[in-house]
This record gives C-alpha cells, sequence and structure tokens, in this order.
C-alpha cells in the first residue's frame, strides 16, 4: 500500500459544502489523527475512506486500487460501537471471520484469543448490553481486529466514554498498534489523545471543512502516558495545536 | 422474562375479574332479561362442558387453522415488503402510496367477491385474514427498518458481507423488535377477522358457532366461542410473548 489521495467535494442536505478540495495521503503503518471541532466533516472524511459514502468528486485509492465500497481491508470502529445487540460477544467478534469464510469452530477460537487480547476473557457470551461503554468499544474493536484489515478507521472511538476509560482504551489501543503496525486513522476532537496517540495530526477547519494543518508527532515510542506529560515536546504540541484550533473562527455553538 | 409474567399474571387477572363482577352485576340487577343475558357462571359452565365435546373442539381447531395460515401469509408478505421497502428507495415509494390507500379499505367488503372467486372452502377466511394482518406487519417492518442504525449495516459491509446479504443478516435481526410488535397486532385483528369471516359464511368454526346458536336464540351457547375466542387471542398473545423473549435476549428491554 503506497498511501491514500484524495479529493472531493461532498453536499449535504441542499448545496452545503461539507469538505472542499481534501487532499491526504497516508503512508502504511503511519498513526494519523483527524483533529477538529465538530461539523467539520472529519466524520464523512472517515465513512468516505470507508466506502459507506461516496464523495461527490474527486477520488479516493487505498494502495493502486481506487475505493467503490467498503471492504476488510478497512475496519471501522465506531464512537456508537454498532455491535449487533442480538450476537453475544463472542458472536459479535467471530461475525467478521464467518463473513470471510472461516469455518465455525476456527473462526471462534480465533474470536476467543482476541476476545482475550482485549481484556474480555469470560465474557464471551454476554450480550453487548450487558456491558459498560468501555467494554463495547473493547468488543468492536476486536470485531474489528478479527478480520485483520490492514487500515483502521476509528471515528472519535473514545468520545463516548468517562475519562478513566479512555485514558485505559489508550493506552491499550497504543500498545495493540505498537505490535501489529496497522495504518491507523484516527478521527477526534481531543487534542491530547490526538498527540499522544499520531505519528502525524491533521487539522480541519468547518464550513466547508478543509485542512488547515499537517502536524508531525515527533515524539518517541513506545510512548508511556506518564514520561510523555512531563516531556516539553508533548506539551508544546498540545499547546501549538489548541491555539491552531482556537484561531478557527468559531462563529457560535452549533452541535 | 417468564417468571417475570408469572408474577404480573395475578394482576393482570384482577381487571378480568372486575369485568366479570360487572356482567354478573348487570345479569342479576335485572336490567338485561335472562334470556339475552345469561350470568356467567352458566357461560363458563357451558364453556366448559363444550371443552369435553369433540365437535366443538373441532370447531376451534378450524377457526385456529385458517388464522394461523391467514397469518402466517400476512407475517412473510409483510416482513419481506417491509423490509425491501425499508432498505430500497425506490421500492418505498411504489409501497407507501398503495398502502396509504388500501390500509383503510375495510377488507371484510371483499368478502363476497373473495367467496365468489375462491368458494366457500377455507381459501376465502385465509385470504381474508392474511390481507388485515398484512398491513399492521407491514407498516411495523417497515418503519423498523428504516430506523435501523446504518453504521450496524456499515460493520457488516466491511467485514465483507454484501449489501444483498446485509438485508437478512443484520436488516432483518435488528428490525425483528418492531416485526414482533406488528405481529402483536396482526395476531389479534386475525382472531377478529377469522371469527367475523366464519359468521358471514361457513359450515364450521367459532364464528360459524355463535350464528347457529344464535339462529336458534340459545343465548348461553352465544356467549361460548366469544370467550373460546378471546381465551384463543390471550394464549396466543401468551406465545408470542415467550416467543419475543427468547429472540429478543440480547435487546434492550422494552415495554
Amino acid at each position: 500500500m503506497s498511501g491514500v489521495s484524495k479529493t472531493f467535494r461532498r453536499r449535504e442536505g441542499g448545496e452545503h459544502l461539507a469538505l472542499s478540495a481534501i487532499d491526504l495521503a497516508v503512508a502504511e503503518g503511519e498513526f494519523v489523527s483527524i483533529l477538529g471541532p465538530s461539523g467539520c466533516g472529519k466524520s464523512t472524511l472517515l465513512y468516505m475512506l470507508g466506502g459507506f459514502v461516496a464523495p461527490s468528486s474527486g477520488s479516493i485509492r487505498v494502495g493502486d486500487r481506487p475505493v467503490t465500497g467498503p471492504g476488510p481491508d478497512r475496519g471501522p470502529v465506531f464512537q456508537e460501537f454498532a455491535l449487533f445487540p442480538w450476537k453475544t460477544v463472542l458472536g459479535n467478534v467471530a461475525y467478521g471471520l464467518r463473513e470471510q469464510g472461516v469455518a465455525r469452530v476456527a473462526a471462534e477460537a480465533r474470536a476467543r484469543a482476541l476476545i482475550a487480547q482485549v481484556g474480555l476473557k469470560d465474557y464471551e457470551t454476554f450480550y453487548p448490553k450487558e456491558l459498560s461503554g468501555g467494554m463495547k468499544q473493547r468488543v468492536a474493536i476486536a470485531r474489528t481486529l478479527a478480520y485483520d484489515p490492514a487500515i483502521l478507521l476509528m471515528d472519535e472511538p473514545f468520545g463516548a466514554l468517562d475519562a478513566h476509560t479512555r485514558t485505559r482504551l489508550q493506552n491499550d489501543l497504543l500498545s495493540l498498534w505498537e505490535r501489529d503496525r496497522k495504518t491507523v486513522l484516527f478521527v477526534t476532537h481531543s487534542v491530547d489523545e490526538a498527540v499522544f496517540l499520531s505519528d502525524r495530526v491533521v487539522v480541519m477547519s468547518r464550513s466547508p471543512g478543509r485542512i488547515k494543518a499537517d502536524v508531525t508527532i515527533d515524539l518517541p515510542r513506545p510512548r508511556r502516558r506518564a514520561d510523555l506529560l512531563l516531556d516539553a515536546r508533548y506539551q508544546r504540541h498540545v499547546i501549538d495545536l489548541e491555539r491552531l484550533i482556537d484561531d478557527a473562527p468559531d462563529v457560535g455553538v452549533r452541535p | 422474562m417468564s417468571a417475570r409474567l408469572l408474577a404480573r399474571a395475578p394482576i393482570g387477572l384482577l381487571p378480568i375479574a372486575v369485568l366479570i363482577g360487572i356482567w354478573q352485576a348487570v345479569a342479576l340487577s335485572g336490567l338485561a332479561p335472562p334470556a339475552l343475558l345469561p350470568r356467567p357462571a352458566l357461560v363458563f359452565a357451558r364453556v366448559l362442558e363444550q371443552l369435553g365435546q369433540p365437535e366443538f373442539l373441532l370447531h376451534a381447531a378450524a377457526t385456529l387453522r385458517r388464522l394461523f395460515a391467514g397469518f402466517v401469509v400476512a407475517l412473510v408478505l409483510g416482513v419481506a415488503l417491509g423490509l425491501a421497502a425499508g432498505v430500497n428507495r425506490r421500492v418505498d415509494a411504489v409501497v407507501r402510496p398503495l398502502v396509504r390507500i388500501l390500509a383503510p379499505i375495510p377488507k371484510i367488503a371483499l368478502y363476497p367477491a373473495l367467496i365468489l372467486t375462491l368458494g366457500f372452502d377455507d381459501a376465502p377466511k385465509i385470504v381474508l385474514v392474511a390481507a388485515d394482518s398484512f398491513f399492521p406487519i407491514l407498516l411495523a417492518t417497515l418503519q423498523g427498518a428504516r430506523a435501523v442504525e446504518p453504521k450496524l449495516v456499515w460493520a457488516a459491509r466491511a467485514a465483507g458481507t454484501s449489501a444483498a446479504a446485509s438485508i437478512y443478516k443484520v436488516v432483518l435481526p435488528a428490525t425483528l423488535p418492531a416485526i414482533l410488535t406488528g405481529c402483536r397486532i396482526g395476531l389479534v385483528v386475525s382472531c377478529i377477522v377469522v371469527f367475523l369471516a366464519e359468521m358471514i359464511s361457513s359450515t364450521d368454526g367459532l364464528g360459524w358457532v355463535l350464528v347457529n346458536a344464535a339462529r336458534r336464540f340459545q343465548t348461553v351457547d352465544m356467549f361460548v366461542p366469544l370467550i373460546a375466542i378471546s381465551v384463543l387471542g390471550l394464549a396466543l398473545n401468551l406465545g408470542l410473548s415467550a416467543i419475543r423473549a427468547r429472540l429478543l435476549v440480547g435487546f434492550p428491554e422494552e415495554a
């Protein structure tokens, strides 16, 4: 995979230009955060990459192939978890494997291993409604990792979680990523989260959504939260990015 | 769920007991002549007596057979069309206007024509039951399918499920709560309609038993099929609740 690049426009309702002329290339194995205020179209950007939403113009490529629809090379993780409520934890995680043609026994064995990996051993027979938000997101991540996508598309995955759970999931995601080195596109509106996790942070502005800045985060890996918080470079990045976002003419409070 | 149903049953019996009490009071007060409104005790004694009669049970079986046949036809067609319209805007554009003009028509008005074309046997009654319970099931399914979180479908599509397969692998199970609500209404409608059809033209069934008793002015016997269809409806509803509890085990609790 050489990278993802695209240019497009999109209309949302009437003639609203949600995203305008976005060019973005991401290298294989890179962890890129897309940071911006709500309503800047950063989630839409991700949905188009996933092939769930078609761009109005421009093109999206993964490697050499244009994106025409969803595919198991790009695995989404949503803020709302989007787990199948009628399936157990095991059923949810095994779903993608079964769809990929893996036999039931093998799929369930692999699913069990993944469930243990995200720290939910012994919860295999639980239904999503019986789990906390953090646990649901762990299941959703395991469900996506199950079919081994080359690219993870994470849409504010920790946005609905409390601060403590959020921190723990960030740490766990980071250690997972440092082992697998999948390409990750991570949409967030949290500056700390973006700096802590990413190799690069793409800052977007609103109405229409445009890329405003592309900042390389040159912090050493593996990263540990305690070290980072004291690191002057980390603090510098956070302050710079916050200023970048504040500079955006933020007219009114629109959800 | 079933334990809770049992626990709630005594409270549910109270209003029924009050209703029978009012019946008893009216019958005793002399407001209605005993020839028209027999005392409940007489009626229930007759119900018990009839339950031991193979002839009466055959009538009940005939009604049940027509009810089920019509209901199953309505269920299959209603769910299929509801799902199709729920996921496809073009099908929706065709189905919706048709439903608007056809749903309010009293289907019983078609019954004479049905008898002429289908004969006096089960067929016209089954068609009538199907026609009447079809609409509540269709509308509930359509609304439920429309409300399915698109991200559930996206999650499945990314895992390799085709667009067509996602209809029965994701949209159908996600719509189950709504479909079962439609079924509950459809079952009640089926009870009413099968009884009506049998009253209008039949040689057997609970509706015929009522008409036959009325012709001979046997008021006690007229009440027996009414009680029977009411108990039948109650039993069907309990059965549906049991199925619902089993099928919706992972879904958040509904009223």
